[in-house]
């Protein structure tokens, strides 16, 4: 039999705060991060976002770091502390490193936009990423997957195929990603943003809103998680990306490249549809997005559609770094047996799926979706851990 | 997956700073929508498939050492409102990394596997890493694996100071689990400056 992936470590900031326990408070009291812009240095300011409420001067003091890095690192290695430090390997001198693999698009643009028509010298995806690497002695190396919205989620499934593929016992996975004006500017310009709190599946939604933050998993073989007595979190039991192929920055109706994707990633997991406990959508909140995941959703789970929600509509869109964000809500979802409610839902939209209303009881089994521009689309799906 | 396949290089394609005749590949139209970037990319993308006898590949996987940097510059003149450049939609559409990968797959109606790499000078071993295990295993048959770069004079003059020298390039090649008039056989660990010539 071939040998399960688990995950030993998990650690994620967001609008909702630092570390899943403020996370998890946030979702369970149906809080939500998104508000008047605090942070950014910009003159767009009637959108809302989801800022993780820290800054980079709190940020670097709590690390004992200068302030020289861009934020998306700063976020990325306050979540990557987390999980390393609930899998027991910063500390653990008998393991030896291990890579990185982080999602970003934003990388080190803030920075940039400082010291502009001068470029930042942690510009670039990879620079950002090898800030947060450098951090700590047991990361030997790192690269960066770039898939815009969906480079977290495609992080974690390359993170995966090494260690199925016996490159590593073990990889650190996910990705970082602040607000900066280019970004928040670009989706203004697209008009996808929405001037109140994002609405997911309603129909009267009017686009998103932009978030922020990093998260983090440890994937290891299990065998080598076992030796080392790690906790384990739950298990990595399968992931699909496919490509919708019809539009740079638009989903087709029927969903193909979701429908896909989903498809792929039941099938690498060797479970049905009817497995699933709980879906986290992508659920942006803008009319494309949801409807064509919805077409999705329904082609793939006919008319057995398990509960549904977008955990966006807490802490926004949090672009490269939402895969990984929403993964570790997932384990949550698991730990807890708990599936989180829609909010700002009020009015179906025949369109779109019916989202969840939220209830408490046993999760096994979730799909986590991750979409990105470009038709880059993303599912992976998590399992609690039941030792065999 | 337990396979353990040979995994082979079919073809390999590469532009320098020389351009070739878009139109073989790509129509007036076509052309229009895509900067120089993305023109190169699908050319070098169709003429590798072309030599390998693939029409579609079963995955996309690009490397990018620093992204569609001059899209990215025109949007931030814009966003920064630091002259009379107009913030345009479809600069920020196509200045995310993933657009190159994403345009290609559009062309070649390819919904298989895309994912895209951007680490500075290793983005191409990590694309080469991700084809090869996924050949290997028997996920997938065929790849269509790139490595693009364009040359932004703002963006160079800063990497200049800090050493790297930011080049135009195209490159695009096919891996396999078929041998059959293979240029060689492939295995990691990869080195990107074995796959320019």
């Amino acid at each position: 039999m071939k040998e399960r992936i688990v995950i030993t470590g998990a650690g994620v900031v967001s609008a909702l705060g630092c570390g899943k326990e403020e996370n998890l408070a946030a979702l369970e009291a149906h809080k939500s991060g998104i508000a008047p812009v605090r942070f950014l240095s910009t003159t767009l300011r009637d959108k809302p976002v989801g800022e993780v409420p820290v800054s980079n001067a709190l940020i670097c003091s709590r690390l004992g770091l200068d302030e020289e890095y861009p934020r998306s690192s700063l976020l990325g290695i306050l979540a990557l502390r987390e999980a390393l430090e609930q899998s027991r390997l910063l500390s653990d001198d008998k393991v030896g490193p291990f890579p990185l693999i982080s999602g970003t698009t934003v990388g080190g643009m803030d920075k940039t936009e400082l010291s502009f028509p001068s470029f930042s010298k942690y510009h670039d995806c990879g620079a950002s990423t090898e800030a947060i690497a450098s951090q700590f002695s047991v990361i030997s190396s790192s690269t960066t997957v770039s898939t815009a919205c969906s480079s977290a989620l495609n992080a974690i499934l390359f993170g995966a195929n090494l260690i199925r593929n016996g490159l590593y016992e073990r990889v650190a996975v996910g990705g970082a990603e602040a607000l900066s004006n280019f970004h928040l500017n670009g989706f203004n310009s697209l008009m996808i943003l929405d001037g109140q709190c994002c609405r997911p599946f309603d129909a009267s939604r009017a686009g998103l809103n932009l978030g922020e933050g990093a998260a983090y998993l440890i994937l290891e073989e299990e065998s080598a998680a076992l030796r080392r007595e790690a906790p384990v979190l739950g298990i990595v039991s399968g992931g699909g990306n496919a490509c919708d192929a019809f539009h740079q920055t638009a989903s087709s109706e029927n969903g193909d490249g979701a429908f896909l994707a989903m498809e792929k990633a039941l099938a690498s997991s060797g479970l049905t549809a009817a497995d699933i406990d709980y879906v986290n959508a992508h659920g942006t909140g803008t009319v494309n997005n949801d409807a064509s995941e919805s077409a999705a959703l329904r082609r793939v789970f006919k008319d057995n559609i398990p509960p549904v929600s977008s955990t966006k509509a807490y802490t926004g869109h949090t672009t490269s770094a939402s895969g990984s964000i929403e993964a570790v809500f997932c384990l949550l979802a698991i730990r807890e047996g708990i599936v989180f409610p829609q909010l700002n839902f009020s009015t179906p939209d025949p369109a779109c799926i019916m989202p969840a209303s939220g209830e408490r009881k046993p999760v096994r089994h979730v799909l986590c979706n991750s979409f990105g521009f470009g038709g880059n689309d993303s599912s992976l799906i998590l399992s609690r851990y039941d030792r065999q | 997956m337990t396979g353990n396949r040979k995994v082979y290089l079919k073809s390999i394609v590469c532009l320098g700073g020389n351009d070739p005749d878009f139109r073989s590949v790509l129509s007036p139209m076509e052309a229009r929508r895509m900067g120089r970037l993305l023109k190169r990319a699908v050319w070098t993308s169709k003429e590798a498939l072309g030599q390998a006898g693939i029409e579609i590949p079963d995955a996309i996987i690009t490397a990018t050492d620093y992204g569609c940097i001059v899209n990215s510059v025109e949007f931030l003149k814009a966003a920064l409102a630091l002259d009379d450049t107009p913030m345009r939609p479809i600069h920020f559409m196509q200045s995310t990394h993933n657009t190159i990968s994403s345009v290609i797959a559009v062309y070649l109606h390819c919904h298989g596997y895309n994912t895209t790499y951007s680490h500075r000078g290793s983005s191409l071993e990590s694309a080469l890493l991700d084809a090869w295990m996924q050949i290997r295993s028997g996920e997938i048959e065929t790849a269509l694996v790139g490595w693009f770069d364009e040359e932004e004079p703002l963006c160079a003059e800063s990497l200049r100071s800090i050493g790297i020298t930011l080049e135009d390039r195209a490159v695009s090649m096919v891996l396999s689990s078929d041998g059959n008039g293979a240029v060689r056989e492939i295995a990691p660990p990869f080195n990107s400056s074995d796959y320019v010539f």
